[in-house]
């Protein structure tokens, strides 16, 4: 007992370096501080940290952020562009050249042939239903790889594939992307701030990102996955001290929130250690070889955020205030109705669904 | 009221201890059977001398429906029937097609003193109100975030993850949370759903003050509901390493003539690998929320702002009707 609170004990300074239940203590809000692009730039090769120059490089192109003050000349296009600067504020660009370390060239592995397969299925799809519109008459980058014409006779079949991103279709809610629905979190989360709370035989993981889109997550230190045929948003995730290292595993994923293309046979292996009194290191494997054909990591220091400030938004009310998507399917049958009447455009000739990318020049 | 709620702490207190002693032989007996290390080697206390509520927990009552005192009734939703008594009445379209499965247990309620809500007259006007249009108005049918207390007592588990100077529970409905502060933070910028809780024990017993609510959540299936002005003050006392009893005062001056208490017991999912499985409620009621938005409906008509969802239901004819009986 002595022993234990000599452990405890706070330092002026410094974190306590194990919790209550003596395990090393990772608690408390972190985030990565720094905006690192997934995938390194093929001509920097296997070199793993960015120059001074670079970085300072990457900030200046995100400052002057070519479109950010861009009128399109048309209503409907600058509203749909009306995230200013306050919406898009970037982190400063950080050490890393990359967020993935593994394989050494920081690139994410090659997709397998049945997900391209599937990609292919989900742009041809997509680019159907633009075809008849300024978009791809005036061969802007959101057609790209489709062409003009007149609108689909296959546009109102059932989509063949689960769909989670957005469409130029709005026939219901899942036409939606998962963003439209309030339900874009996804684990892994690499952007968000995140409050780890540590008890002795669980840990709870609460993210705040997405624009009020997080999200909570139980570790349990003990047990195993559920049966297989229980499939969460999340996964079931269960985890375990190597030495200084909590090491979580997580499977179960469910089919209909994957994470670039993977679903419901990802497994995810996470790897935290706190390095010092405001750095945890964290590392993630991520394999599914449905989808690439290999495992990948991706390694972040995430830093410590003052927890008195308590600037963590662990309630997501993205559902609770989501008038957008009633207005959007309401906004689509009026669309509808004025066509049917001959008083509207068809929605078909519409592009409803790339913004301001549609046009945008390269 | 501090009478009852005294004795009835007592006297549930000393019946949790006898059940508590029985669940603690029967979990030695398993564990010598091949429990899980976790499962047999959790303490009762934290090693800084307070008590171990870490675990998966689930309130076992019907206070989900009403906290008040009520009779079973057939239907969660009903229709006058037959005869045109209050207590006659049937099942409505809503939940008709499933039977005995779809009514709404009785209950001696949670509300401490005389089982009342003491409601401010015109306030039991908008109580009463809600529980008439409940399907219109439940903010829990459209997954919304469930609220403190609301969520400690819904029938799904949560989770509660004790640390150095957080506590944080996490429910398995909408996937909703609430951290307990035992130290100083700053509060949220804005009015909540879950509140802002700061916790401090009080000997064995944890208090949480919690504020900050914005006054969208409810309180239960029959309509009870407060405003902005809703602050809580929750009591969790170890009645045995398996069970919390758990208090709640309610002070809401302009929706209540005074402050009123809950109380019950919270028991510990004692199965082995117990998990709460999150139940993703965002989606599930997308149908419900947004359906008639659909550019094709499914099964739907329409009398002016009413929607009528075409129920399916398989009755076999004439005297095919013993098939009920035979299946």
């Amino acid at each position: 007992m002595v022993l234990l609170q000599f452990n405890v004990v706070s330092i002026e300074g410094q974190a306590p370096s194990t919790t209550i239940w003596s395990h090393p203590d990772l608690g408390g809000i972190w985030l990565d501080v720094y905006d690192t692009p997934y995938e390194r730039a093929p001509d920097v090769g296997d070199r793993e940290f960015a120059t001074d120059e670079e970085r300072s490089a990457r900030d200046q192109s995100r400052m002057i952020n070519p479109g950010r003050n861009k009128r399109e000349g048309h209503q409907g296009r600058d509203v749909a562009g009306a995230y200013n600067a306050v919406y898009t504020s970037a982190k400063p660009a950080g050490p890393r050249t990359s967020l993935v370390i593994d394989p050494s060239d920081g690139r994410i592995p090659e997709l397998t042939p049945e997900a391209k397969r599937q990609n292919e299925i989900q742009s041809e799809w997509r680019l159907m239903l633009l075809q008849n519109t300024e978009t791809c008459e005036k061969n802007g980058p959101g057609c790209r790889g489709g062409k003009y014409g007149p609108p689909s006779p296959r546009r109102f079949d059932v989509v063949p594939f689960y769909n989670t991103s957005r469409m130029n279709r709005h026939t219901g809610p899942e036409d939606q992307s998962l963003g439209d629905r309030c339900m874009l979190g996804v684990t892994p989360d690499f952007r968000g701030h995140r409050r780890i709370v540590q008890g002795e035989d669980s840990i709870a993981i609460g993210y705040d990102t997405g624009q009020g889109q997080g999200y909570q997550r139980v570790v349990y230190l003990s047990g195993s996955h559920p049966p297989a045929q229980v499939r969460l948003r999340h996964g079931d995730s269960r985890g375990r001290w190597e030495g200084d290292t909590l090491v979580i595993e997580t499977t179960n994923f469910s089919p209909k929130f994957p994470f670039r293309g993977s679903g419901a046979n990802r497994k995810l292996v996470e790897r935290y250690t706190r390095v010092d009194a405001d750095t945890l290191e964290y590392e993630i494997t991520i394999e599914d070889p449905t989808v690439w054909t290999a495992p990948w990591t991706i390694r972040q220091e995430m830093k410590r955020q003052a927890d008195e400030q308590n600037r963590i938004y662990y309630e997501p009310r993205c559902h609770e205030g989501n008038y957008g998507l009633p207005a959007l399917l309401i906004g689509a049958r009026m669309d509808d109705e004025a066509f049917e009447k001959g008083s509207g455009p068809d929605p078909f000739s519409l592009d409803t669904a790339t913004c301001i990318g549609g046009l945008a020049e390269e | 009221m501090q009478k009852w709620l005294k004795s009835s702490t007592v006297v549930t207190a000393l019946v949790a201890t006898i059940v508590g002693a029985v669940i603690s032989l029967v979990v030695t007996r398993t564990t010598s059977q091949g429990q899980t290390q976790a499962e047999s080697s959790r303490s009762t206390e934290t090693p800084d001398g307070h008590p171990n509520f870490n675990g998966v927990w689930q309130a076992l009552n019907e206070a989900h429906w009403d906290l008040e005192a009520h009779e079973p009734r057939p239907g969660m939703v009903m229709q006058e029937g037959v005869y045109p008594y209050e207590f006659a009445k049937v099942p409505a379209a809503p939940v008709m097609a499933l039977g005995a499965a779809a009514g709404v247990p009785g209950s001696i309620g949670v509300v401490g003193g005389d089982g009342l809500i003491p409601y401010k007259p015109e306030s039991l006007l908008v109580k009463q109100e809600n529980g008439a249009n409940w399907i219109d108005r439940d903010p829990e049918l459209k997954c919304y975030l469930p609220g403190i207390p609301r969520a400690m007592y819904m029938p799904y588990p949560f989770q509660i993850v004790q640390g150095n100077d957080k506590i944080q529970m996490t429910f398995g409905f909408s996937n909703a949370a609430r951290v307990i502060h035992l130290n100083d933070v700053t509060g949220p910028p804005d009015y909540t759903f879950m509140g802002h809780s700061v916790g401090r024990w009080e000997g064995d017993t944890l208090v949480v003050d919690v504020d900050y609510f914005n006054g969208k959540t409810w309180f239960d299936r029959a309509g009870n509901f407060h405003s902005e002005s809703l602050k809580l003050t929750e009591r969790f006392s170890p009645l045995s390493s398996d069970a919390i009893w758990y208090e709640v005062t309610i002070t809401d001056s302009e929706t209540f003539t005074r402050p009123w208490t809950i109380a019950m017991p919270l028991y510990r999912r004692l199965e082995p690998s117990a998990t709460v499985i999150d139940y993703p409620c965002i989606e599930f009621s997308e149908e419900f929320m947004y359906g008639h938005l659909r550019r094709e409906q499914l099964v739907k008509r329409w009398e002016g702002e009413t929607i009528i969802v075409d129920i399916t239901r398989k009755v076999p004819s004439g005297d095919l009707l013993h098939d009920w009986y035979r299946r």
